[in-house]
């Protein structure tokens, strides 16, 4: 089947997003240099600031959480495709002006992982305080925490690091905050249907008629295994389990859950499996704190969601729960 | 024109001729842009400029990472900002001369990525291509041996799963395909050698073993 998306010409797909980011929400975002997302109000001087980067594509992730209590700044690259050092840079040295130093936190994909890498160099040669944390929390990658890619717990890692950064807290704190939180999420992803490629036109991905796949990327990558499509409450079930194995939760424990929808599963599903979601919980004697459900992190029209689940502390808790004001989350 | 201007032109004559081919085998393991953004990797490498070849190959390593084509460019660029990393004055760039500068931008991939030989990446194509250059009497008959060296390798990951990068999650379903990474090296190292060959008037199978 024809791509049928209301784009312009492919190559200023990237630059007009931002645009249209920028004038929707004057008041959070706007750009600067070149593909720079940043806050319309630069935080005060004297307070860490938080860098992102990340392919373009699965909007409003990643630069729709630029804004009070998340990012100061988000570097969007291509399509599914990091942005460059020289970018990367470039953001970490606006970033820097406040003095109190930056924390980078960078989803572990292959190609974001080198460009953050080569930034830190350049960034140790011109002697900034930068800090970074590499997000990787998807068990479907295996034991090795190296083959476990970064999904949408990006969301509570910006969002407890960026309220902790808000309070004034020094970087060594801030890092500590992002590294607890990272270390306590997981997540898994279903694929039920492909998303075409905004640039190309073409499918990223094949999935039978009637199939699933537990455990497939943000991009199309291959998950854990293919299966016959189940219910709601069928599908919850089979992930929540793995996740709760793999994070090791105990009853009694205080979890944060987040249903993440990949861009074409409807809201009306997403509440289905969250709900599906919070029974398994309760029959197992296990708190869900907190949750959130909607679209934080897509890929175009792909339908299918990830589940991601994070054991809380109250430091934690009273972090997440902070006032947050950007495009694509707003805490009061 | 210098030598390294020259080579760089015969290498964007080169994927400009193949880049659907690149974008087609990438539509195996990866999105099926890996062509485009090879186009845009030489369009930066023809628009390099600098002094000396120390200046030239910093300016053409820096403009590729600035391409924002993922993994790819990352690395191209690392290895030519790498090569300018190379000992030496950095003012002249004789056979021994570019063959340290290759190993440099080389080991300075190789720092930025865990991708081993076998592990079905450019790593494939890279490595034979520098050693066989370093083993060249000749800057041409180098680049020749290297070209060749760099297609035998990028062939050969034809039988290897992938176990790096995206397409690592494919594992087994890259077999019978080349990587596209390593199909690009080996069209950067053929066009290194056209460009020089062809403006010395050689013919394209001059200086073969």
């Amino acid at each position: 089947m024809a791509m049928k998306k209301f784009i312009n010409q492919p190559q200023n797909i990237v630059p007009e997003t931002l645009e249209g980011l920028a004038l929707a929400w004057p008041d959070q975002v706007r750009l600067v240099g070149s593909n720079i997302v940043a806050r319309a109000k630069p935080k005060a001087a004297g307070k860490v600031t938080l860098v992102t980067l990340g392919g373009s594509g699965h909007e409003p992730g990643l630069s729709g959480f630029v804004g009070n209590g998340m990012l100061d700044y988000s570097v969007a690259g291509q399509i599914f495709a990091a942005p460059g050092a020289p970018r990367c840079i470039e953001a970490i040295r606006l970033a820097s002006a406040g003095g109190a130093g930056v924390l980078f936190i960078v989803l572990n994909h292959a190609g974001d992982v080198l460009s953050a890498n080569i930034t830190m160099d350049m960034a140790r040669r011109e002697g900034l305080n930068v800090k970074m944390i590499l997000t990787h929390e998807d068990i479907a990658g295996g034991k090795n925490p190296d083959d476990r890619r970064g999904l949408v717990g990006f969301l509570p890692v910006y969002k407890v690091a960026g309220a902790a950064a808000e309070q004034g807290c020094a970087l060594d704190k801030c890092l500590e905050i992002a590294e607890r939180m990272e270390r306590n999420m997981r997540t898994l992803a279903v694929a039920v249907r492909t998303a075409t490629h905004p640039s190309t036109g073409q499918p990223i991905f094949e999935l039978g008629e009637n199939e699933m796949e537990i455990g497939m990327g943000q991009h199309g990558e291959a998950g854990t295994g293919r299966m016959q499509l189940k219910s709601a409450d069928e599908t919850a079930e089979i992930m929540l389990n793995m996740l709760l194995e793999d994070l090791d939760v105990k009853a009694g424990e205080d979890l944060l859950v987040i249903v993440n929808g990949a861009g074409a599963t409807t809201l009306m599903e997403l509440l289905i499996l969250y709900r599906g979601v919070s029974q398994l919980l309760q029959a197992k004697g296990i708190q869900l704190a907190r949750g959130k459900v909607g679209d934080f992190i897509t890929t175009q029209e792909q339908a299918g969601f990830q589940l991601m689940i994070a054991r809380m502390d109250p430091e934690l808790m009273a972090l997440w729960n902070a006032p947050c004001d950007t495009p694509g989350l707003v805490v009061r | 024109m210098t030598d390294l201007a020259l080579m760089f032109k015969g290498a964007a004559a080169q994927i400009r001729a193949e880049h659907q081919r690149l974008s087609a085998l990438d539509c195996v393991a990866g999105d099926g842009d890996h062509g485009s953004t090879m186009l845009r990797v030489v369009e930066q490498l023809e628009q390099a400029a600098g002094a000396d070849p120390r200046e030239f190959l910093r300016d053409a390593g820096w403009k590729i990472m600035g391409v924002d084509g993922g993994a790819s460019s990352s690395l191209l660029g690392t290895f030519f900002t790498g090569m300018a990393d190379m000992p030496g004055s950095g003012e002249t760039l004789d056979c021994a001369e570019l063959a340290a500068a290759f190993e440099y931008g080389l080991a300075a991939v190789r720092r930025q990525t865990k991708a081993q030989p076998g592990d079905k990446t450019m790593i494939d194509a890279l490595v034979p291509a520098v050693a066989a250059f370093g083993a060249g009497k000749t800057v041409l008959n180098g680049l020749r041996q290297a070209a060749d060296a760099a297609r035998t390798g990028a062939e050969n990951t034809r039988n290897l799963a992938a176990k790096y990068g995206r397409a690592k999650y494919l594992g087994d379903k890259t077999l019978g395909h080349p990587d596209p990474g390593a199909v690009s090296i080996a069209l950067l190292f053929e066009g290194f050698y056209r460009g020089l060959a062809e403006s010395k008037g050689e013919t394209g199978n001059a200086g073969r073993g």
